[in-house]
């Protein structure tokens, strides 16, 4: 296991040398100067000279690459053209704030879509696999950006029952900063204002987030139930007497689950891009955001930070997959 | 085959039904539920309570430091400038100087340098309860040009300031000397400005770390203003809470004002409607359409100082012709693009916006086909001649699509045989190949970047300055010269009558088509008084003179 995990993390330095040679070479082409689109139309050109110097853009592509390989070896992500602030603090800011929406779109997921996927394979062809039915479909077909307005428009601007964009209501003050995620945070202050209000705020945004990826996954799970349910082993447990808890629960479901887990790994990834949108529709301050702003300026440090952050988070992610079905499926174990 | 429930799957429902109820019992709570009436921070005296805070939302993605030697951007000016004060500022209204910390000066010559004297109010007090001192204003001036970032040219090239030429006389005196070649007018326009502030040095100086102190302000204040830092969230809000020492003889009604962070322009409309916010910034056309019938919110338009131009690069053919730009200066429909904007923007067709010394008002041009299609000729531009036309993506100020006014100018010159290719860049990229003089027609806004005419005159008409008449090759000694002597000029009568020369010059010889004056339209709840912008005026929201019913 122990290999396995570092032959993982050995491939995973080759994934960031890779992304950050692309981003890196990607932001060249661009036919645009990112120190002009940070320093505005009005600067002037003996500005926008000294800032270039500062930066070391006047340099060969080939040195700045090496100097910035240098600094990010060291763990300096560098300085955004923009902010001048330290990207790693930007990160650092703003990172947890997509992690909680991811999770919290996750936790829609896994909640919403095992148990509608394994009681509609139960129940096949009645009115709950029917109803379980359109809501893949819709969730499938509803484009995110459509959903968010949707559900704002509803819950909040109609009905007043949850409250609009943003993490928190802005007369509240975030909870002392632990791990970032608001709610968490709050929870561990026992700050419970913050909590429920945090909580509130997540709930439009994870559902948007996590609606598409509730279909995938409830189809998966029933269509994998379906699969199992028809298996010799399954008539066998049942011949054997076995109660019904103990053949769906051991038999029917651990099996299915293999499929579901890879689907898993997949659709976090699909979340972590698919935030970029959810947040912008809900003036959320994560890192989709903030990619969004730094490509439209060019500010390829602030860029490749992001895209780092990514390149790690979604490996690591599968690997996390790849041991969990160890768990689950001995044959993986001895293999 | 009939499968019972299993009991397994009954618990998984049952923690379902459980998350949900969890969350509509938070939900419901939450919207409507009063702000915690005293939070951390909270200054000292009345209490917080959402009464008296001021919930302001706008696009503030741009704010990038709260030091006022360093912000330049209009998210980060609107809390610098109320929370850091000035020698001397126009307010609201006024086209004239008022003394804020100085509570007078005076101009005179000293062999060929200016001398600016200052007196400072006796009264002025930082929020520290420290008064401000001469040595303040030398430490905060020095600081400014030391730190060197994208405000400094304001005072080291416009005002033409050294470090070794300011000084304090005494605690309460500051003398400022500037060379004969720079104009005391435009110098003490630019001292109105966030980069000249005053901050408390006894505060900043334990604190300058290795960048001089920015990064300590952007999470403290120091300043003499209305208002005091609380906390800065970045890419959220920005949260300011009533200087409870102000000295400035009012004392601000509304105890805490975030300004919030909010991109997206129907979020913030569904923020006005809703109460979430009390005013926000930027409402588009659309939005006016919606927001005017609701009884609870009232529109206030604000004309900005921006001017939206198209220009050609005087060096280029066909535009290397004076003749073939004044053809094009007859050939657009000016009325179309004013109709387009849907009351977004007054006409304005020369290079010193409304509300400016030295504005002339007078709006020569009007569409006449005939004419353009003479000049053309005359110019030797034959019909079918393709020039390129470059434009950005996106909005342009006023609400409308750059290519939709691209459009309209393209129709107008379509009907005397001339193609315009509309080609469409990202504004970072259009802007690279405008400061290369590259583009042969393109449109562009300017805005000033001090409140004076020479904040546009210089760009518009100086080519050394390397700036619009350089980004378009238009080298011309007659504009050039003039630009200098008006900016030079200390009588304000002469020097509104040499701007009318120069206002008059361009418009006729220049490589401009002036097209119009954007406004800025704000949505403010019905209970909020007080409510004025004005874009002269650093900053152009003052904050403390707001009042909530």
């Amino acid at each position: 296991m122990t290999r396995f995990i570092l032959r993982r993390l050995g491939g995973l330095v080759f994934v960031l040398f890779g992304v950050s040679i692309m981003t890196f070479f990607l932001a060249q082409i661009v036919p645009a100067d990112p120190v002009a689109a940070a320093l505005g139309t009005n600067a002037r050109e003996a500005q926008i000279e000294a800032y270039r110097r500062q930066l070391g853009l006047d340099q060969p592509v080939v040195v700045q690459y090496v100097r910035y390989m240098g600094r990010l070896l060291q763990g300096d992500l560098g300085a955004s053209i923009r902010t001048r602030r330290p990207v790693a603090d930007d990160l650092r800011d703003f990172l947890p704030a997509t992690v909680e929406l991811t999770l919290a779109a996750m936790l829609v997921t896994i909640l919403v879509g095992i148990p509608l996927g394994v009681v509609a394979a139960l129940r096949r062809n009645t009115w709950i696999d029917a109803a379980a039915r359109i809501l893949a479909l819709i969730g499938g077909a509803m484009p995110i950006f459509y959903v968010g307005l949707l559900l704002l428009g509803v819950f909040y601007r109609q009905l007043r029952w949850l409250p609009g964009p943003g993490r928190l209501d802005s007369t509240l003050q975030p909870p002392t900063t632990l791990t970032g995620l608001y709610t968490v945070d709050a929870l561990l202050t026992g700050n419970w204002p913050v909590f429920t209000d945090a909580l509130a705020h997540l709930v439009l945004p994870a559902i948007t987030l996590g609606l598409y990826s509730t279909a995938v996954l409830l189809r998966m799970t029933r269509s994998s139930m379906l699969e199992m349910l028809g298996q010799d082993f399954v008539r066998t447990a049942r011949a054997k007497g076995l109660s019904q808890r103990l053949v769906i629960g051991r038999h029917v479901f651990k099996n299915a689950l293999p499929p579901i887990l890879t689907i898993l790994g997949v659709i976090f990834g699909s979340l972590l891009s698919g935030a970029v949108l959810t947040e912008t529709i809900f003036n959320w301050p994560g890192i989709g955001r903030y990619a969004t702003t730094s490509v439209t300026t060019l500010d390829y440090p602030a860029v490749m930070g992001v895209a780092l952050v990514a390149a790690v988070i979604y490996p690591l992610v599968n690997t996390l997959v790849d041991i969990g079905y160890s768990v689950i499926d001995p044959r993986v174990r001895t293999n | 085959m009939k499968v019972q429930q299993p009991q397994i799957f009954r618990r998984w429902m049952l923690g379902w039904v459980l998350v949900a109820l969890l969350v509509t019992a938070c939900a419901p709570a939450a919207p409507g539920a009063p702000a915690a009436p005293e939070q951390a921070g909270a200054p000292a005296g009345e209490a917080v309570t959402r009464a008296n805070t001021l919930i302001f939302a706008a696009d503030m993605t741009d704010i990038i430091t709260l030091d006022p030697a360093v912000a330049y951007e209009f998210g980060g000016i609107l809390p610098v400038g109320n929370m850091y004060e000035t020698l001397l500022s126009f307010p609201p209204g006024e086209t004239e100087l008022q003394p804020v910390l100085a509570e007078s000066w005076d101009v005179s010559q000293e062999g060929d340098m200016w001398k600016l004297t200052f007196r400072l109010n006796p009264n002025a007090k930082f929020a520290s309860g420290a008064p401000v001192t001469a040595e303040d204003v030398v430490f905060s001036w020095s600081r400014a040009i030391d730190i060197n970032k994208s405000p400094a040219f304001l005072l080291t090239d416009v005002c033409q300031m050294t470090k070794e030429n300011i000084r304090a006389v005494d605690a309460g005196t500051v003398e400022l000397r500037i060379p004969g070649e720079a104009s005391p007018s435009v110098c003490l326009s630019v001292l109105t400005f966030t980069v000249a502030a005053v901050v408390e040095k006894a505060a900043v100086e334990p604190n300058m770390g290795d960048d001089m102190g920015e990064s300590w302000l952007n999470d403290h204040s120091a300043g003499s203003g209305p208002y005091v830092l609380d906390r800065w969230d970045r890419n959220v809000s920005v949260t300011l809470n009533a200087n409870p020492n102000y000295w400035g003889g009012v004392t601000p009604a509304m105890k805490r004002v975030i300004l919030q962070n909010m991109p997206e322009a129907v979020n913030r409309q569904a923020a006005i409607e809703t109460g979430d916010a009390d005013i926000i910034q930027d409402v588009g056309p659309e939005q006016v359409a919606v927001l005017e019938g609701n009884p609870d919110i009232k529109l206030v338009k604000a004309l900005s100082t921006l001017l939206v131009y198209a220009a050609v690069n005087a060096s280029m053919p066909p535009f290397d012709n004076p003749d073939a730009r004044q053809a094009l200066r007859y050939a657009v429909n000016y009325d179309n693009i004013i109709t387009l904007l849907g009351g977004n923007g007054e006409l304005v067709q020369e290079i010193i916006p409304i509300g400016f010394l030295g504005h002339t008002g007078k709006n020569p041009f009007k569409q006449d086909l005939e004419k353009a299609k003479e000049l053309f000729a005359k110019a030797g531009v034959a019909e079918g001649t393709v020039i390129p036309f470059t434009v950005a993506t996106g909005t342009a100020p006023g609400g409308v699509e750059w290519a939709t006014i691209a459009a309209s100018i393209q129709a107008d010159l379509a009907q005397i045989g001339i193609d315009l290719e509309i080609q469409q860049l990202q504004q970072s990229e259009l802007l690279t190949k405008y400061r290369a003089q590259e583009l042969p027609m393109l449109l562009m806004n300017w805005g000033p970047d001090f409140p004076d005419p020479d904040g546009n005159a210089t760009p518009f008409a100086n080519y050394e300055a390397r700036s619009l008449a350089w980004r378009n090759s238009w080298n011309d000694p007659q504009a050039i010269e003039l630009s200098k002597q008006a900016a030079r000029e200390t009588d304000p009568a002469k020097r509104v009558e040499l701007y009318a020369q120069l206002v008059e010059y361009v418009q006729n010889n220049g490589p401009y088509v002036m097209l119009y004056q954007p406004t800025q339209i704000y949505a403010v709840r019905n209970n909020v008084e007080g409510f004025v912008y004005d874009p002269n005026d650093t900053p152009s929201i003052s904050l403390w003179l707001i009042t909530k019913q």
